[in-house]
């Protein structure tokens, strides 16, 4: 009796698994061919100052660096820079003190990659304290 | 001696079929789930690249995801929200999740500053005040 059951047990023992080796490569290919690879996403920080706030624009403090990104271009306490001279001009004030505050002043028709990339050189240099006020001109 | 060296191949035999089964589910697991995370950003928006941006270390499940696209059109996990909408979703966030709920801005290069402006008033009158941009670090190839 106990012969006779043990028989047929050890034959189904011999599994194929060929076929199932066949499905699961196709469904690796499968996969391998159709992710696409994710894009590596950033976050910057800023701060921005409450709107009800007198502004601060007509009284800076002296040792606020004002940062301008208008529709054609940047400006560091008032004069027009290039993004190399931006950035040039960031690192100085880095190596001075990474705390200081940046108020950047945007332009309403200024496009948002131009303001992304005056973050990326503040970023870049370490300046975290940045903070965005909106200009309406 | 036949039946002692039949006791081993007895054990040798194993049963495939539930780790075929769990592997089988763990795939549609991953399949249904993995997709999801793509799907609730607006492929339309792209974004500025940022290349010396902080890499994200751990991702605060609060943070609210407002996507701007190029005509200054919002929308929160492509949905299109009005002005009004907007605002209330995010006092909503507040409401629930707290003053510091992180607010990401997924806006597209060419969006003018106007559009991105509004929204971060709009933050402002919801009494969110972590505002964060998002870009791009590194573009897949």
């Amino acid at each position: 009796m106990a012969r006779e059951r043990k028989r047929p047990e050890a034959g189904e023992a011999e599994l194929s698994m060929t076929p199932m080796i066949d499905v699961v490569f196709q469904l690796l290919i499968y996969f391998i061919v159709t992710t696409k690879p994710i894009d590596v996403v950033t976050n910057l920080d800023v701060f921005r100052p409450a709107p009800d706030k007198s502004t601060p624009k007509d009284t800076p403090p002296p040792n606020l660096v004002r940062l301008g990104v208008y529709k054609d271009g940047y400006t560091v306490n008032e004069s027009p820079a290039t993004l190399p001279v931006l950035d040039q001009a960031l690192a100085r004030l880095a190596a001075l003190d990474a705390n200081q505050t940046i108020m950047i002043t945007v332009s309403s028709f200024s496009e948002h990659g131009q303001l992304i990339k005056a973050l990326d050189l503040c970023a870049k240099n370490g300046l975290k304290s940045l903070s965005i006020v909106s200009a309406s001109n | 001696m036949a039946r002692k060296r039949r006791k081993p191949q007895a054990d040798a035999k194993m049963d495939m079929t539930p780790m075929i089964d769990v592997v089988f589910q763990l795939i549609i697991f991953f399949v249904t789930t993995a997709d999801l995370q793509a799907k609730s950003l607006d492929t339309a928006v792209r974004m500025a690249m940022a290349p010396n941006g902080p890499v994200e270390e751990v991702k605060d499940p609060r943070t609210v995801t407002v996507d701007v696209d190029k005509d200054g059109k919002i929308s929160i996990m492509r949905t299109p929200l009005t002005e009004n909408q907007l605002l209330a979703a995010l006092v909503n966030a507040r409401n629930v999740s707290g003053q510091g709920t992180p607010v990401v801005i997924r806006g597209d290069v060419t969006t003018s500053h106007e559009d991105i402006k509004r929204v971060m008033d709009l933050c402002g009158k919801a009494g969110l005040w972590k505002l964060r941009f998002a870009a791009l670090k590194e573009k897949a190839s």
